[in-house]
């Protein structure tokens, strides 16, 4: 385990810097950018420029998410966990809820780190509780959502009232529905446990940095993936026809949980375009627009494929898209 | 000690990763990607990098069969799979280096659905919009308002970067009030298929946090040379506000009264206020 810091590799990943910055520095002119896109069509530009964005937007909040990711692999131990959790369901799926929801964090960055709980041994309803009260239910959020419908209260609270009471019953079923971790790869007797304490602290450390790491890196290719699809929608498919072929036939809630599931917004920054469509759908159907966002999009069922079984993963959005429709749509007005 | 080739690759991509988001703040075309109000986050983002390609350097060579815990993903043997999945990594740094960012414009808007803000039906706007004058505590609360009395006393409102969004807002939520007043602004022009020949929507995108947020508000203009501008022009104008009706609800609109085209803006985006508000003072609190 002792990292391999020695001297004699230094003079190597030296002149490795070196070169990488001098491939850089001397190539970047010669990628005439202008000349470049000209030969491209202006959508596969624009398609790229909000690709781009949304990894630019998504990247610094999963690196936080692998740093405490890494921090539970290494410094939290598996008899701490079983000593915390509650042994009832209801009251274990109530206490996760409620600590995802003082948890400031977005819907990418929480992946990591409900996989690492996860495998650790926190029971998978849990898990789900702390995965959706997560990024829906926090300061930001809420005042954003303040700001976004004229400075008012209404909306914002609905949205952490009934987002959390959605939270909840999800949390609950999935609990039915599901016993064991779902995760795609069990982990090894070796990998689930920390480092124990006797070991000095910077080795922990330095354990901890390098899981990171790992971590980064495998949860990254599914967040390009998820990305570029959002981008993809975004450019090609248009909301227009979608929101007219809809206004019809199918519920103005679904549609627009159908519209917040392909733009894969951050929560913190959906409030407005939601206040967009106010005019356009009732009340409710903007509040499952904000409620099902945060918990389930296009770019995040991706990034959770990447850690559990594809059975659990559908029967999630599935258990989310009908309780957040039957919650907007009968609890405020009960 | 043996050399470690994947453990190459991953410190190659977080270099890359790292000079990517540093090459975004020194040409300074963040701004086309993110609200500049949360860049300092992708600048963190670029300086956690460098310090994970720092830690990634101890790891390219590791001791002879040695199994870490912290190797655990590495040592096992889907070589080929993983080079596939670092590939994926990868694609978005090879287009972020090569491609130019470009600035979103009417087909992104048309797409959005922006034209369907005029085709609405009956249903007005929820009463609790209009009362932004609601008892309010924030700190930056002063400036806020101070900002909207600005607007409430000029004869010529200037829709300025900053105040784009607030102004808008208030404009719209009570077009009555802001009757008869001179308007100047800058932006593109947005002809949605459902305009006659003499109108336009003058339009900017409003990013909360990258563009992929964006959404399209703008003011619908009614000009008799309108047929002579074209999609996506960045123009000037001063007008005229009046109210129209449509389809049930009130609506301001700016009679043109002059007009002239100009390059697109180096910053073509408007953020909203309150963002912008809450980071000023968070920072002065602090200086």
């Amino acid at each position: 385990m002792i990292p391999s810091i020695r001297l004699h590799p230094f003079t190597i990943t030296l002149s490795f810097t070196l070169l990488c910055t001098a491939l850089f520095v001397f190539f970047q002119p010669f990628f005439k950018k202008e000349d470049l896109s000209s030969s491209f069509p202006s959508s596969l530009l624009q398609l790229n420029t909000i690709f781009l964005s949304i990894l630019i937007e998504a990247i610094p909040f999963v690196l936080i998410g692998v740093f405490i990711a890494g921090f539970i692999q290494i410094f939290i131990r598996e008899e701490q966990i079983k000593k915390w959790m509650p042994k009832n369901r209801f009251t274990a799926v109530l206490a996760s809820c409620l600590i995802g929801a003082c948890f400031p964090a977005c819907e990418c960055g929480i992946v990591p780190i409900v996989r690492r709980l996860v495998a650790k041994g926190v029971p998978i309803h849990a898990g789900v509780g702390f995965l959706l009260t997560g990024p829906l239910i926090n300061p930001i959020v809420l005042f954003s959502t303040y700001m976004a419908f004229g400075q008012d209260m209404k909306m914002a609270g609905l949205r952490m009232g009934v987002g959390f009471i959605a939270a909840v019953l999800i949390s609950l079923l999935i609990g039915l529905f599901f016993k064991h971790n779902q995760l795609k790869e069990q982990p090894v007797e070796q990998e689930a446990s920390a480092i124990p304490s006797k070991i000095a602290f910077g080795v922990r450390l330095w354990g901890m940095l390098t899981h990171s790491i790992d971590e980064f890196f495998d949860m990254g290719k599914y967040l390009v993936i998820g990305a570029f699809l959002a981008a993809f929608v975004q450019t090609y498919v248009s909301a227009q026809s979608l929101l007219q072929t809809g206004g019809e036939k199918i519920p103005a809630a679904l549609v627009m949980m159908g519209l917040a599931y392909v733009l894969s917004l951050c929560s913190e920054a959906d409030a407005f375009i939601g206040a967009s469509f106010r005019h356009l759908f009732p009340p409710s159907s903007i509040l499952a627009f904000l409620i099902y966002g945060p918990m389930i999009d296009l770019k995040n069922t991706f990034m959770l494929l990447s850690v559990f079984r594809i059975t659990f993963v559908l029967s999630l959005l599935v258990l989310i898209t009908v309780i957040v429709f039957f919650c907007t749509n009968f609890l405020p007005f009960l | 000690m043996v050399f470690q080739p994947h453990q190459v690759f991953k410190a190659l991509a977080l270099t890359a990763f790292s000079l990517f988001f540093l090459n975004l703040h020194t040409s300074g075309t963040i701004s086309k990607y993110v609200n500049p109000d949360y860049a300092w986050l992708s600048l963190c983002a670029a300086y956690l990098f460098f310090f994970l390609v720092f830690i990634q350097f101890f790891r390219l060579w590791s001791p002879k069969n040695k199994h870490s815990p912290s190797c655990q993903h590495d040592c096992h043997h889907h070589s080929r799979r993983k080079y596939i999945s670092y590939s994926v990594l990868t694609f978005p740094l090879v287009t972020g280096f090569l491609l130019p960012p470009q600035t979103l414009n009417a087909t992104i808007a048309a797409q959005k659905g922006a034209g369907l803000l005029l085709q609405t039906e009956n249903k007005s706007l929820p009463s609790e919009h209009e009362e932004i004058a609601v008892a309010r505590r924030e700190v930056q609360q002063a400036e806020f308002d101070q900002r909207i009395n600005a607007l409430e006393r000029s004869r010529v409102i200037h829709l300025t970067d900053g105040v784009f969004e607030p102004y808008y807002g208030q404009i719209n939520a009570d077009p009555q009030k802001y009757n008869g007043r001179t308007l100047k602004m800058t932006g593109f022009v947005f002809k949605e298929k459902s305009l006659q020949t003499n109108q336009l929507i003058l339009s900017r995108f409003l990013i909360t946090h990258c563009v992929a947020d964006a959404s399209l508000i703008g003011f619908l203009a009614e000009f008799d040379r309108a047929v002579h501008l074209k999609q996506d022009m960045w123009i000037e104008i001063e007008g005229t506000l009046a109210v129209t009706s449509y389809k049930g609800i009130s609506i301001p609109v700016v009679n043109i009264t002059s007009w002239k085209e100009i390059a697109e803006p180096k910053e073509p985006y408007v953020y909203p206020l309150y963002i912008k508000l809450a980071f000023t003072h968070h920072n002065a609190s602090f200086s």
